[in-house]
């Protein structure tokens, strides 16, 4: 009984969340919005590609290791804004936007962002709204043959663990995603400061 | 025979080679929006671990990319496959001058042969084009029957001696070790 309950759990598929961090990971995502804007909603190229992308962060979602969704979080001074949110085909209604969205807003709150703002198209206003997301007022505006409202939802920052100017410099170097866990440059500081290029100023100012 | 020209709604299809990242980029959307968006092809199988060492070609109408095709190279022939036109573009010849491109480009490098593997269902098609069948009539093999075709890169000379393709296993080519597949999918 217990065995078969080991079993069934190991089938499961692995659902991972990350930040990308790699070009290949950016390609992924890239990949995905392609398959779902370009091809399903027949998207041209250069409005899907909008060349926000190097200005933004980007989610990816995998299923057992296969690029399955992504999402683009770009960050305004007093809010993050979640957009190019997907999902491939093959991987739709197994209930992977939810968590991925709260994902996403954990991300974003982690950062110390008070606010997760989106543009939501209309059929997807009931899910919002049930996830705590609100109309930022009544406007009702349409671009790339959909009609969108705009979403805000408020997220609780903890004013102790969020990212400052006074926050361990080290901390701010970490991985985004992964702020509580030390990053590769904490490893870097046994090799102590040894200054190589401390001269440098010096020759270039005389 | 090699002046092609296509244009759809007044505007002139233009092919060119991809030589930067976004050039690259622009190929990989085209596939990834038919492959993967339109015939459910999982991202694993659509980018094999053989982009980086093959030549692409796009085709644009204005600054859009429209089409595509991945050319490999091997030392007797030169492999066209990986092609791809953006749904709402069809029917207007686009595949063809992708691969006429590619085997004008073949014949720019010395190349006498292009083999392509063909779905059962477009051999037809293929023959149309100037391909046969490299085994005339192929016994199936393997799961998914795909068949091997080819032309000659210049159609007014006969083709080379047919030896090598047949042998090579390029289906699964080369699964260049483990690192096949792109990195980082193995560590998710």
């Amino acid at each position: 009984m217990t065995e078969a309950k080991t079993t069934a759990m190991s089938n499961r598929p692995v659902v991972t969340i990350k930040l990308a961090t790699t070009s290949d990971e950016l390609m992924q995502c890239y990949m995905l919005r392609a398959a779902v804007f370009m091809g399903e909603q027949h998207c041209p190229y250069w409005e899907e590609f909008d060349g926000n992308d190097y200005t933004a962060s980007h989610l990816m979602l995998y299923v057992d290791g296969e690029p399955a969704a992504s999402m683009r979080v770009r960050w305004f001074a007093s809010f993050a804004k979640l957009e190019r949110a997907i999902i491939l085909k093959r991987y739709r209604s197994f209930g992977l936007f939810i968590p991925f969205v709260d994902w996403a807003r954990e991300f974003c709150r982690k950062k110390g962002y008070r606010k997760a703002y989106l543009h939501a198209q209309r059929r997807l206003w009931p899910i919002f709204e049930r996830m705590g997301f609100h109309k930022v007022d009544e406007r009702i505006f349409h671009f790339s043959d959909h009609e969108y409202g705009a979403y805000v939802c408020d997220l609780a920052v903890d004013e102790q663990t969020m990212p400052t100017v006074f926050s361990d410099p080290m901390v701010l170097n970490r991985p985004e995603d992964r702020l509580d866990v030390s990053g590769i440059l904490e490893a870097s500081m046994e090799r102590g400061a040894s200054n190589p290029h401390a001269e440098w100023t010096e020759r270039r100012a005389n | 025979m090699s002046t092609m020209a296509v244009s759809i709604d007044g505007k002139s299809v233009t092919t060119r080679l991809a030589m930067r990242m976004e050039d690259s980029l622009q190929a990989f959307a085209v596939r990834a929006a038919c492959f993967i968006g339109e015939l459910d092809v999982p991202y694993s199988e659509e980018f094999d671990g053989h982009d980086f060492g093959a030549t692409h070609i796009i085709a644009y109408i204005g600054d859009e990319p429209v089409g595509t095709l991945r050319v490999r190279w091997f030392q007797s022939f030169a492999m066209p496959e990986r092609l791809a036109v953006i749904q709402r573009y069809r029917g207007h010849g686009i595949g063809q001058l992708l691969i006429e491109r590619c085997r004008k480009l073949a014949e720019s490098r010395g190349s006498t042969m292009l083999y392509a593997q063909a779905l059962p269902g477009d051999v037809k098609y293929w023959e149309k084009q100037g391909w046969r069948r490299l085994v005339p009539e192929e016994t199936s093999s393997g799961t998914k029957r795909i068949v091997a075709m080819v032309r000659a890169v210049d159609p007014s000379k006969p083709l080379p001696e047919l030896d090598a393709p047949q042998a090579i296993v390029l289906r699964r080519e080369a699964q260049l070790d483990a690192s096949g597949l792109p990195l980082g999918t193995a560590s998710n």
